[in-house]
């Protein structure tokens, strides 16, 4: 049995590996020099998790992040909160004018760099910083909320909320974080401004109802996928915002918090596994001459598909081979930890470690897109004041230029090995802390951990791997 | 016409060395692990 785990693991971690490289460009300017070949950071990368772990089997012999006290810090007023969410309203109601009234030229409207850049990307970052921020602006839970305030005014009864099914989980914020990454990754018209914002007003159209039927906190902390996907980030801030009250705690003692309900594992999967597709999609062994997608875009064109059709489909196969490829490495990691003593389920070790991977995800978005945020985010400076690309010029900030010189390629190299690294590391810890409330001797909890390093280990130099990729 | 992966070898060979510390990791951990057992196996003897 272990023999038969052992050989499956290294097919699985070599099948992650040895794929063609490909990398990550987002925007990366300039040529990388740097003093050591890149291989050599992944080969570092290791012996740095592997010293962690060392280090936490030794040093860390009770859990630390399992119960911790939160200090109280501050309480919001009201009209704080009210005013966040007529803000998040408001913003919302003009990116989604942008994207109908404005120039249908992507770089030129609001609506691409909004959705792809400050919402998709700038709300993790600034989460990590400020704990779960995105809850105060939610517009459409700001409206929900505001209606059933009015509604409460004017004395009329509403319906009591349907109970959220259990069995649901967060399986639609798994679905719709897999939509998004389509959309972003796959779909030809994603930068099309219309298209997005007849996207996020049907987003917005399905929060509103389901919010209506099962509750407005139920269905937010579950089924509105990027609540929840902000929320998983705000876990590992230090800063922690509950019922307009601000309470401090050490940073990742949120992540042991997770109630991790049916879909749970899914949704992080997800969440690895889309972001590693967009750094496979990017690299030469994807896309170049002799790649996959072309040769995959070829067989569907044989088959009668259109050629955009055909690309549509190779790309979702890429995308669904990435979330299941990430998906079976933690499997193979819960499946390891399932052979050292008897007593838990699979799916019972898989949801109790699943926090783990939360960090990891974090990791895989600062790699992936930092340097899209650095540079593509300044766009915003001229288009807030040029929202619709027509030459406005509201706030005088129109003819704002993205200075390209703000940091270099190898600034951004090691900006992104050091994320994945220390993500990994907080991983490993997370794992090694719940290990220790899992598994009653210490010595039953370091040996469980060897095969989260080893999936700690995969996820570093795959995600290495993807990022040289694009360097190249 | 698909091209044999040994065609394109140059492109991802290298790919190789970091797939080397995974496995390193992997087999080193897995003999770790069948010594315990055994250790764990003659305690309980």
């Amino acid at each position: 049995m272990k023999r038969r785990l052992a050989v499956a693991g290294t097919l699985a971690l070599g099948a992650a590996l040895a794929l063609p490289a490909s990398a990550l460009a987002h925007g990366l300017v300039g040529k990388q020099d740097l003093p050591i070949p890149r291989w050599l950071f992944a080969w570092a990368a290791t012996v740095v998790l592997v010293v962690s772990f060392v280090a936490l089997a030794a040093l860390w012999p009770r859990p630390r992040l399992e119960h911790v006290k939160e200090r109280r810090v501050w309480t919001a007023p009201v009209a704080l909160e009210v005013l966040c969410g007529a803000l998040g309203i408001a913003a919302f109601a003009v990116t989604i004018w942008a994207g109908f009234s404005g120039t249908q030229t992507a770089t030129a409207n609001l609506i691409p760099t909004v959705v792809y850049v400050v919402f998709w990307v700038g709300i993790p970052f600034t989460t990590l910083l400020l704990g779960n921020v995105f809850g105060a602006f939610n517009p459409w839970r700001a409206l929900a909320r505001g209606v059933a305030w009015l509604a409460s005014r004017g004395g009329s009864e509403t319906p009591a909320p349907l109970p959220y099914p259990k069995w649901l989980g967060r399986w639609p914020a798994a679905l719709t974080i897999l939509l998004f990454a389509w959309v972003e990754l796959v779909y030809v018209n994603r930068d099309d401004p219309t298209q997005l914002a007849i996207m996020a007003l049907l987003y917005a159209g399905i929060q509103l109802v389901g919010m209506t039927l099962y509750g407005i906190e139920p269905w937010t902390r579950n089924a509105d996928g990027f609540s929840v996907y902000f929320r998983l980030f705000s876990m590992l801030s230090p800063l922690h915002w509950r019922d307009r009250t601000l309470y401090t705690r050490p940073p990742l003692s949120g992540a042991p918090t997770l109630d991790a309900g049916p879909g749970t594992v899914p949704l992080l999967c997800v969440m690895i596994g889309t972001v590693s597709f967009d750094g496979l999609s990017q690299g030469s062994l994807w896309t170049g001459t002799g790649g996959i997608a072309p040769d995959l875009q070829q067989r569907f064109i044989n088959l009668g598909f259109s050629g955009e059709v055909a690309l549509e489909i190779a790309f979702t196969i890429g995308l669904l081979f990435m979330v299941g490829l990430v998906s079976g490495v933690y499997r193979l990691g819960v499946l390891g930890m399932h052979s050292v003593r008897a007593g838990y389920s699979t799916t019972s070790l898989s949801r109790r470690f699943v926090h783990s991977l939360i960090p990891i995800a974090l990791a895989y978005v600062i790699a992936h897109y930092f340097s899209l945020f650095v540079y593509q985010g300044q766009a915003m400076a001229f288009l807030v004041s040029d929202p619709l690309g027509d030459g406005s010029d509201f706030f005088g900030t129109a003819t704002a230029t993205i200075n390209y010189n703000v940091i270099g390629a190898n600034g951004v190299w090691y900006v992104q090995v050091f994320a994945l690294v220390l993500g990994h590391a907080c991983g490993l810890t997370l794992a090694h802390d719940r290990a220790l409330v899992v598994y009653q001797r210490v010595r039953d909890a370091t040996r469980s951990q060897y095969w989260m390093l080893a999936v700690m280990v995969a996820f570093t130099s795959l995600g290495l791997w993807l990022l040289s990729a694009a360097a190249q | 016409m698909i091209a044999p992966p040994l065609a394109h070898l140059g492109h991802w060979y290298h790919s190789l060395l970091y797939l080397a510390p995974v496995l390193i990791v992997v087999v080193v951990l897995w003999i770790q692990e069948r010594r315990e057992r055994g250790r764990e196996a003659d305690e309980d003897e």
